[in-house]
C-alpha cells in the first residue's frame, strides 16, 4: 500500500473494529471452551480468529484498488447474488427449519450474509445517477423491483432477519439518495396498513416469534426461551458482570446459541453493564465513521456505499442487541464482529474495509 | 451539485442522529436490565442453576427400659428428578421408567403435580445397584438425583405395633395444620402411636446439598451441605421381654380358643409405667414407611376386628365382675355392709330375680367370700345399698371415664353408668333398680377400656394411689444427653380407709387361692391377687377379663387382659394373664414350683 494513504488510514475506525474483534474471540472462547472436548477447547476461537486475520490481510490487499472500480461490476454482481441465493434455494442445507447454507469443502457459507454487501454495492450503483431524482411512485418502482428479486429470495429460504436487513439497507441509501420525503411518508404508511396482510404470509414459528416478543411467557419453554434466558443472563450480569468464563447462565448452557446470535447476552452477564458500555461505545464509533465517511466522500457512489453500509452494520447492532434484552423480536440476525460465523465475517470486515477505502479516497481539501 | 451536497449533509446528520440514539437506547435498556433489575435476575438465575438437594435426618430411635432396640432406621435410597428449568427428554424419562419400574405417565403425573424446588420423588427404597447404575452413568440420567431417606424400621414388626405407630409422607390436612412448624410437603411424619405423639422431638432437622446444575440438570459442583441433625431418642417403659412375652401368650391363647381379638396391659402399679401393651389383630408398621400396598391396606380395613385400633386404650368393654372391686370399695366406705356380714344367696336376689351367670348359690356369705368367688348376689344387694349415684361417685374416684392421659393418641373415655347418660341418651330417662343392680356387677352401660381396667388395678395395688400411666421414661439427644426425664406423677388417691382398701386386696388375693382363678394359679410361687371377669356382648359371645397384681405383699406388675367373644374370663382371660406374669416374675414352668421351698 501506497505510503501517502497509509497516513491517511482511518485509525480510529481501525481500533475500534479490531476492539470488537477482539471482545468476539474472547467472548467466543468463553462461550464455547465448556461444550467442546478439551483438545479442541478453543477450535472455534482458533478458526474465527485465523479467518479475521485472513480477511485483515485480504482487505489490507484491496486497499490498493479503488473502491471506485466496484461500479463496473454492480450488475454483474447483481447477476451473481440471484444466482447465489438461487443455489441455496436448490443445493442448500436447512437447518433450524431454514435453507441458509451451502457447503463448500469443510465451510459451510451462508450466501445471504453475503448478498447484503452485495445488494450494497448493486443497489450504490444503480442510484449513482438518481440523486435528487426519486420524486414518485414511478421513479420508485424500477428501484424497488431491483431490491425486490433478491428481498423475496432470501425471505423464500426463509430468512426474515436478513430480508429486513435489505430494507433498512433500502430505505438508509434511497433516503441519502435525496428521496421525496413526501414519498418515503407515503410508503411508510402503507407499509404499515399492510402489516396485517403480511402476517399471512409469515411462517408459524415466525409469527410464534412475535407473538413471544410480544410476551415471552406465552411459551417459556419454547420459543420464549431464549429470550427469558437471555435477559436473565444480561440482566444477571449487574454492573460488573460475573466476570469472564464465569457466567452462570452461558457455562451451564441454561443460554442456547450463546457464541453466536446470542453473544451479547454473555458479554452482558460475564462483563456487566460496563462491558456492555464499552461494547456498545465501539459500535458507536464505527458507525459514526461510517456516517463522516459517507459525508466526506469523494463521489456520490462512496457516499452511497458509505451509508448502505452503515444502515446495514446499524440494523444489525440494533435488532441483535434488542433482541438480547427483549425490545427486538427474534429474526435470527448476528451481531457483526462479534458473533461466531465465517460468513458474517467475512462480510462485515470487507463492509469496514470498504469504508476505509472510501475515507482514503475521500476529498482532498486544503492541499 | 450544490443543492444535492446541501441536502445530503443533512439527511446524513439525521443518520447519524438516528444511530446516536440507537446506542443510547440500547445502552439505557442494559442500564434497566442490569442495575434498576439486576438483583431480580441475579436471582431467577441462581434458581436456575441452584438445587436443594435434601439429606433427610434419621429419626429418632426406640429403646426399651433396659436399653434393647425396638425401633430404628436403615438406609433408604430414594431415586428423585431434579425440577429443571428446561423440560425433561422423553428419553431420560424412559430410561427411568425402565429402571425402576416406574410408568412414564406416572412419572409425568409426578412432575406436573410437583412445584417448588425440592426433588421430585420418583421411587423410594430402590435396591443398591440401581443406586450405583445411576451414579455410574451420570450421563444418561442428567437431572436424577439419589436421596438418601432412611427408612423406619420396625425390628419385632408387628410386636408393639399400635405403641410405636408407624410413619408416613405428611398429608395435605397434615401439611396445612403445622406448615407454620416447618413441616413441609413429602416430610415423613408419625401417624399413629409414640411415633405420633412424639414426633416433635423424633422428627430431627434436616440438612441438604446445595449444587449447581446445568442445563440438563446434571450437578457440576456442590456450593455447599449441611449436615441433617438426627432426631432425640426414646427410652421406653417397655420391657421387651415382658412385651414379646405377652404378645406370645396372646397370640398362642387366641389360636387355641379360636378367638380373633384381644388386649393385655401390663403397668408397674407404684410408678405408672407401661411395660408391655398388646392388641390384636395387629398390624405391620413397616409397610406404611414407604407407601403401603393398597393390598395391604384394603385387607387391613376390611378385617371385621380392626387391626388398626389399639384395644388397650380405645376399646370399650363392660368391665364385668372386675367392676366388683369398685363397688366392694364403695360398699365398705361408705359402711352400708361391714366386712363381717352375711348375706344370703339363694341363686337370686329376691327383690329383683336376677343371679349369678350359671344359676348357682353359695348361700351365706361375707364380703371377701363374695369377692373370691364374684358373687353376683351380694354386689346386687351392695348396689342396691348404695344407690347408683355413689356408685358412679367412686367409679370416677377410681378415674373411669375418662381418659387416663397415657402418651398414645385417640385414648377413649370410657363410661360410667350415671342417671344423666340415661336421662340424656334414652327416650325413657328414668332410671330403674334394675340398672343399677347391672352397674354394681359391671354390666349395662359401664364400659371400661383395657387400661383403665389396669389403672382400677394399680390403684388397689398401690394403695389407693394413681399414676399417670405413661410409656416414656427418657428422651435422649443424639449425643447422649438426657433431653428429659419422666418422674412417675401421682395423680390422685383413693378417700377411702387404708382396711377398705386391705380387705379389697385379700378378697382378690382369695380369687388366686380358691376363687375364680384358683385353677389357674395353683402352684404359682408368686402371691397375685386378680379379678377374673366376663362382659355381656350383644353382638356374640361373651368377652373374657382378667385383672391382677403381684407379689401380693409388695406388687410392682398389673396385668389387664382382655379377649373379645373369648367367654368366661377365667378360661379365656386367666391364662394369658398367668403367662404374662410367670414372665414378669421369671417364674419358669408351673411344673417347676415344687422347687421353691
Amino acid at each position: 500500500m501506497n505510503k501517502k494513504y497509509l497516513k491517511r488510514l482511518d485509525f480510529t475506525l481501525l481500533i475500534a473494529t479490531v476492539g470488537i474483534l477482539c471482545m468476539s474471540l474472547i467472548i467466543i472462547g468463553s462461550a464455547t471452551h465448556i461444550n467442546t472436548p478439551s483438545d479442541e477447547r478453543y477450535w472455534y476461537v482458533q478458526r474465527q480468529g485465523l479467518f479475521a486475520l485472513a480477511n485483515i490481510a485480504l482487505a489490507a490487499f484491496l486497499m490498493n484498488f479503488d473502491y471506485k472500480m466496484l461500479q463496473g461490476y454492480g450488475n454483474k454482481l447483481y447477476i451473481f447474488n440471484i444466482v447465489l441465493l438461487l443455489a441455496v434455494m436448490i443445493f442448500g442445507h436447512s437447518a433450524l427449519g431454514a435453507q441458509r447454507w451451502i457447503m463448500l469443502g469443510p465451510i459451510s457459507i451462508q450466501p445471504s450474509e453475503f448478498s447484503k454487501l452485495i445488494m450494497i454495492i448493486s443497489l450504490a450503483t444503480v442510484l449513482n445517477d438518481k440523486v435528487g431524482k426519486i420524486n414518485d411512485l414511478h421513479d420508485l418502482m424500477p428501484i424497488a423491483l431491483y431490491v425486490g428479486v433478491p428481498f423475496l429470495l432470501v425471505l423464500k429460504q426463509p430468512d426474515l432477519g436478513t430480508s429486513l436487513v435489505f430494507m433498512a439497507i433500502f430505505f438508509g441509501m434511497i433516503f441519502a439518495c435525496g428521496v421525496n420525503l413526501k414519498l418515503l411518508g407515503g410508503i411508510f404508511g402503507a407499509g404499515i396498513a399492510m402489516l396485517p396482510v403480511l402476517w399471512h404470509f409469515l411462517k408459524d414459528y415466525q409469527k410464534m416469534r412475535i407473538m413471544v416478543f410480544m410476551d415471552p411467557n406465552v411459551d417459556p419453554l419454547g420459543s420464549g426461551y431464549h429470550i427469558i434466558q437471555s435477559k436473565i443472563a444480561i440482566g444477571s450480569g449487574m454492573l460488573f458482570g460475573k466476570g469472564l468464563f464465569a457466567g452462570t447462565q452461558s457455562q451451564l448452557n441454561f443460554l442456547p446459541e450463546n457464541h453466536t446470535d446470542f453473544i451479547f447476552a454473555v458479554v452482558g452477564e460475564e462483563l456487566g453493564f460496563v462491558g456492555v458500555t464499552f461494547l456498545l461505545l465501539l459500535y458507536l464509533v464505527v458507525l459514526w465513521r461510517g456516517i463522516q465517511i459517507a459525508r466526506e466522500a469523494s463521489d456520490t457512489f462512496g457516499r452511497l456505499l458509505a451509508v448502505g453500509i452503515t444502515s446495514m452494520l446499524a440494523f444489525h447492532v440494533l435488532v441483535n442487541v434488542g433482541m438480547t434484552m427483549g425490545i427486538m423480536p427474534v429474526t435470527g440476525i448476528p451481531l457483526p464482529l462479534m458473533s461466531y460465523g465465517v460468513s458474517s465475517l467475512t462480510t462485515n470486515i470487507m463492509s469496514i474495509a470498504i469504508l476505509m477505502n472510501i475515507q482514503l479516497r475521500k476529498k482532498q481539501l486544503s492541499f | 451539485m450544490g443543492d444535492n451536497e446541501d441536502d445530503y449533509t443533512g439527511r446524513l446528520r439525521v443518520l447519524g442522529g438516528l444511530i446516536v440514539l440507537i446506542i443510547a437506547v440500547l445502552i439505557g435498556r442494559a442500564g434497566y436490565l442490569q442495575v434498576y433489575e439486576g438483583e431480580y435476575y441475579a436471582s431467577l438465575a441462581d434458581g436456575n442453576r441452584i438445587r436443594i438437594i435434601p439429606a433427610s435426618a434419621p429419626r429418632g430411635t426406640f429403646y426399651d427400659r433396659n436399653g434393647e432396640l425396638l425401633v430404628t432406621n436403615r438406609p433408604g435410597f430414594t431415586v428423585s428428578l431434579l425440577p429443571l428449568t428446561a423440560p425433561i427428554s422423553d428419553d431420560v424419562k424412559q430410561r427411568i421408567s425402565d429402571l425402576v419400574h416406574v410408568p412414564v405417565e406416572e412419572i409425568n403425573e409426578k412432575i406436573a403435580a410437583h412445584n417448588g424446588f425440592n426433588p421430585i420423588r420418583i421411587k423410594s427404597d430402590v435396591t443398591p445397584d440401581i443406586v450405583s447404575i445411576i451414579e455410574e452413568q451420570k450421563d444418561n440420567y442428567p437431572g436424577v438425583v439419589i436421596e438418601v431417606q432412611p427408612i423406619r424400621d420396625y425390628i419385632y414388626k408387628q410386636q408393639g405395633a399400635h405403641t410405636f405407630g408407624y410413619v408416613s409422607e405428611i398429608n395435605d390436612e397434615e401439611l396445612a395444620k403445622k406448615k407454620d412448624e416447618g413441616y413441609k410437603s413429602g416430610d415423613i411424619i408419625g401417624k399413629f402411636g409414640l411415633e405420633k405423639v412424639y414426633d416433635k422431638e423424633l422428627r430431627g432437622a434436616d440438612g441438604g446439598e446445595q449444587v449447581e446444575v446445568d442445563v440438563s440438570g446434571k450437578p457440576v459442583a456442590i456450593l455447599g451441605r449441611k449436615d441433617p441433625v438426627p432426631g432425640d431418642d426414646l427410652v421406653l417403659t417397655i420391657d421387651k421381654n415382658l412385651q414379646l412375652a405377652a404378645e406370645k401368650a396372646v397370640d398362642e391363647q387366641l389360636a387355641q380358643i379360636h378367638a380373633s381379638a384381644a388386649a393385655a396391659v401390663v403397668m408397674n402399679p407404684q410408678t405408672g409405667e407401661i411395660l408391655a401393651m398388646v392388641s390384636r389383630p395387629a398390624f405391620d408398621p413397616n409397610a406404611f414407611a414407604h407407601g403401603i400396598s393398597t393390598k395391604y391396606w384394603n385387607q387391613l380395613n376390611t378385617n371385621p376386628f380392626h387391626p388398626m385400633d389399639n384395644k388397650t386404650i380405645t376399646g370399650e368393654y363392660p368391665p364385668g365382675s372386675t367392676f366388683k372391686i369398685v363397688t366392694g370399695t364403695a360398699a365398705l366406705t361408705e359402711g352400708v355392709v361391714t366386712p363381717e356380714e352375711k348375706i344370703l344367696d339363694t341363686g337370686h336376689h329376691w327383690i329383683i330375680p336376677k343371679g349369678n351367670s350359671e344359676g348357682e348359690a353359695l348361700g351365706w356369705i361375707n364380703f371377701r367370700e363374695a369377692l373370691a368367688h364374684s358373687d353376683n348376689v351380694y354386689f346386687y344387694e351392695m348396689g342396691n345399698r348404695l344407690g347408683i349415684d355413689r356408685l358412679e361417685k367412686y367409679a370416677r374416684m377410681f378415674g373411669l371415664g375418662a381418659r387416663t392421659g397415657i402418651d398414645l393418641p385417640y385414648e377413649a373415655d370410657g363410661l360410667v353408668a350415671n342417671r344423666r347418660y340415661k336421662e340424656k341418651n334414652f327416650e325413657d330417662g328414668e332410671w330403674y333398680l334394675s340398672e343399677t343392680f347391672d352397674a354394681a356387677i359391671g354390666q349395662g352401660f359401664n364400659l371400661v377400656t383395657p387400661l383403665q381396667a389396669a389403672m382400677v388395678m394399680s390403684q388397689i395395688a398401690a394403695d389407693g394411689k394413681r399414676y399417670k400411666p405413661h410409656l416414656v421414661n427418657r428422651i435422649v439427644a443424639p449425643d447422649g444427653s438426657t433431653v428429659k426425664e419422666f418422674e412417675p406423677e401421682l395423680l390422685s388417691k383413693l378417700d377411702v380407709p387404708e382396711n377398705v382398701i386391705k380387705l379389697v386386696q385379700d378378697g382378690l388375693h382369695d380369687v388366686t387361692k380358691y376363687g375364680t382363678a384358683a385353677s389357674s394359679f395353683r402352684g404359682f410361687n408368686i402371691d397375685i391377687a386378680g379379678k377374673t371377669g366376663t362382659a355381656e356382648n350383644s353382638h356374640g359371645r361373651d368377652h373374657g377379663w382378667f385383672v391382677a397384681y403381684g407379689p401380693f405383699d409388695n406388687p410392682n406388675i398389673v396385668v389387664a387382659v382382655i379377649v373379645e367373644q373369648g367367654g368366661f374370663g377365667s378360661q379365656s382371660a386367666v391364662p394369658i394373664g398367668r403367662k404374662i406374669l410367670e414372665a414378669a416374675f421369671g417364674v419358669a414352668q408351673p411344673q417347676d414350683e415344687k422347687a421353691d421351698k
